[in-house]
């Protein structure tokens, strides 16, 4: 095994090199936006979209402008999630496949070339198999090589070796409430994986739909943190478990405070989700939908881009819109400059994404929109594949 | 040795290559011995649901499955069905 990045032979044999793709293979550049193939800026954004048909790389200049893409990567694996590791810049992806079924692919060289994971399974006494990959977390960062991936049925996992193999989490897969969980109409996804930078032994998983789970010990043993959270499809609204989480989001500059897009609302707690307020009236057209974005400068701002309900899934009023609150909820502000007037569009639990400089997203119809100086949002790509997920990183080159 | 054609992402998951030549005496055998065994194979040692393997132009179903000889089988084919999108 020779590829550059220090993959190394336990990850088997690379895959094909990535095809050097630029934006004129892309289709029709958007017009609020002009493409360049010109030498790469000295810093920047990296997006890495994962889409139903592969992963493609976004490179973006400091003011957000202006965007090469490369791709697709993993042609033709749904990348329901991928992420650059901060501690040592390897790229992992969360790849499913209806034929081939699912696993985790790792990349040393910047997306080059890609090595996957040993079979991924659950205990035959579980009587459950693997559904799908959702979601890969980096651990803390004082233990290089362990990674958490979120998946269905309701499962989490650890590796311990940069992804080569991974244990399920038997808190998760016993919990005594697991009979009580239900599937989304994305299947039982652990989708959310929260670590708190100030407690080595806590963190956090949302389930679709069974609630947010909370480890005080490490993973030894979780509680359901769902109290006053609504699940208004279950007999009993308030129940313990069965809650519908979109996407869980802890702040990184205060870790008590939680924020969560739910089925049935958003939700702020300020107790590591002992407790949650619910905070969606005061301006948001809806309670429902999936992204949830942050300000790592103020916990009290979130962002959220809301559908019309459940029985809908799109944009409220045929707008494509993001609502933020600056004040924890109290009110929410439209936030359209840029965005197409009339879209009836839907962005998924994992394709949104934030930094110290601005905020992400892509559409299931394939555009990809960030937000620039004076708050006017600029779809950098369109007529990408349905977009799955989105990350970013900084770069430079 | 029997020569064994797998389909493109497969290929792409295994440097490159569409097909093996592999020695095994049963058809679980040799798929088993693919690089991209685990692509295959779920997790409890079953055929991906959305699979059809031929073993000579034969549905190996119709020949007993992974445990059918291969005896003087030239060519296994994996194909990906049309169930599979």
């Amino acid at each position: 095994m020779t590829t550059a990045g220090g993959i190394t032979e336990m990850w088997g044999k690379p895959h094909l090199p990535m095809r050097q793709n630029r934006l004129d293979r892309i289709g029709t550049a958007p017009v609020s936006c002009l493409h360049s193939t010109e030498a790469r800026s000295a810093i920047g954004v990296l997006a890495l979209v994962g889409t139903s048909k592969g992963l493609f790389l976004l490179q973006g200049d400091e003011d957000r402008q202006r965007w090469l893409v490369d791709g697709p990567l993993l042609e033709g694996w749904g990348v329901y999630h991928a992420t650059r590791d901060p501690r040592d810049g390897m790229m992992y992806a969360a790849t499913n496949h209806r034929v081939y079924g699912s696993t985790v692919q790792r990349s040393g060289d910047g997306g080059r070339t890609w090595g996957r994971s040993k079979k991924i399974g659950l205990p035959e006494e579980s009587q459950l198999t693997l559904e799908a990959a959702w979601h890969v977390e980096p651990g803390w960062p004082d233990e290089p090589g362990t990674l958490y991936l979120g998946a269905a049925p309701g499962v989490l996992f650890r590796s311990d070796n940069g992804g080569e193999t991974w244990e399920v989490n038997r808190g998760i897969l016993d919990h005594p409430t697991r009979p009580r969980w239900l599937p989304g109409a994305g299947g039982m996804c652990c989708h959310s994986i929260q670590l708190d930078p100030r407690d080595r032994r806590r963190m956090y998983a949302a389930i679709t739909a069974a609630g947010v789970f909370r480890t005080d010990d490490g993973g030894e043993s979780w509680t359901a943190i769902n109290r006053n959270v609504a699940a208004e499809f279950l007999g009993d609204p308030h129940a313990e478990v069965g809650q519908c989480p979109h996407k869980l989001l802890l702040h990184p500059a205060r870790p008590e405070r939680l924020w969560q897009q739910n089925h049935y609302g958003v939700y702020v707690s300020d107790d590591h989700g002992d407790s949650w307020a619910r905070v969606d009236g005061n301006g948001l057209p809806s309670g429902f939908g999936f992204p949830l974005m942050l300000d790592p400068g103020d916990a009290d701002t979130a962002f959220v881009i809301p559908e019309r309900s459940p029985e809908y899934h799109y944009s409220s009023g045929g707008q494509l819109a993001v609502y933020r609150t600056r004040n924890c909820g109290d009110t929410w502000q439209l936030m359209a400059d840029g965005l197409p007037k009339q879209a009836w569009s839907a962005v998924l639990r994992e394709a949104s994404a934030y930094d110290a400089d601005s905020l992400y997203f892509g559409t299931q119809s394939g555009s990809f929109f960030a937000l620039t100086d004076g708050d006017r949002w600029v779809e950098a790509v369109r007529h990408l594949p349905p977009i799955l997920s989105v990350e970013v990183t900084a770069w430079s080159g | 040795m029997v020569r064994v054609v797998v389909p493109s992402m497969l290929a792409a998951q295994a440097e490159g290559r569409q097909r093996f030549s592999i020695d095994g005496g049963t058809l679980g055998e040799v798929l088993h011995a693919l690089p991209v065994a685990d692509l295959i194979f779920n997790e409890r040692g079953d055929l991906n649901r959305h699979l059809n393997v031929y073993v000579d132009g034969i549905d190996a179903h119709e020949l007993g499955g992974l445990s059918s000889s291969l005896a003087d089988a030239q060519e296994i084919r994996v194909v990906a069905m049309v169930s599979g999108g």
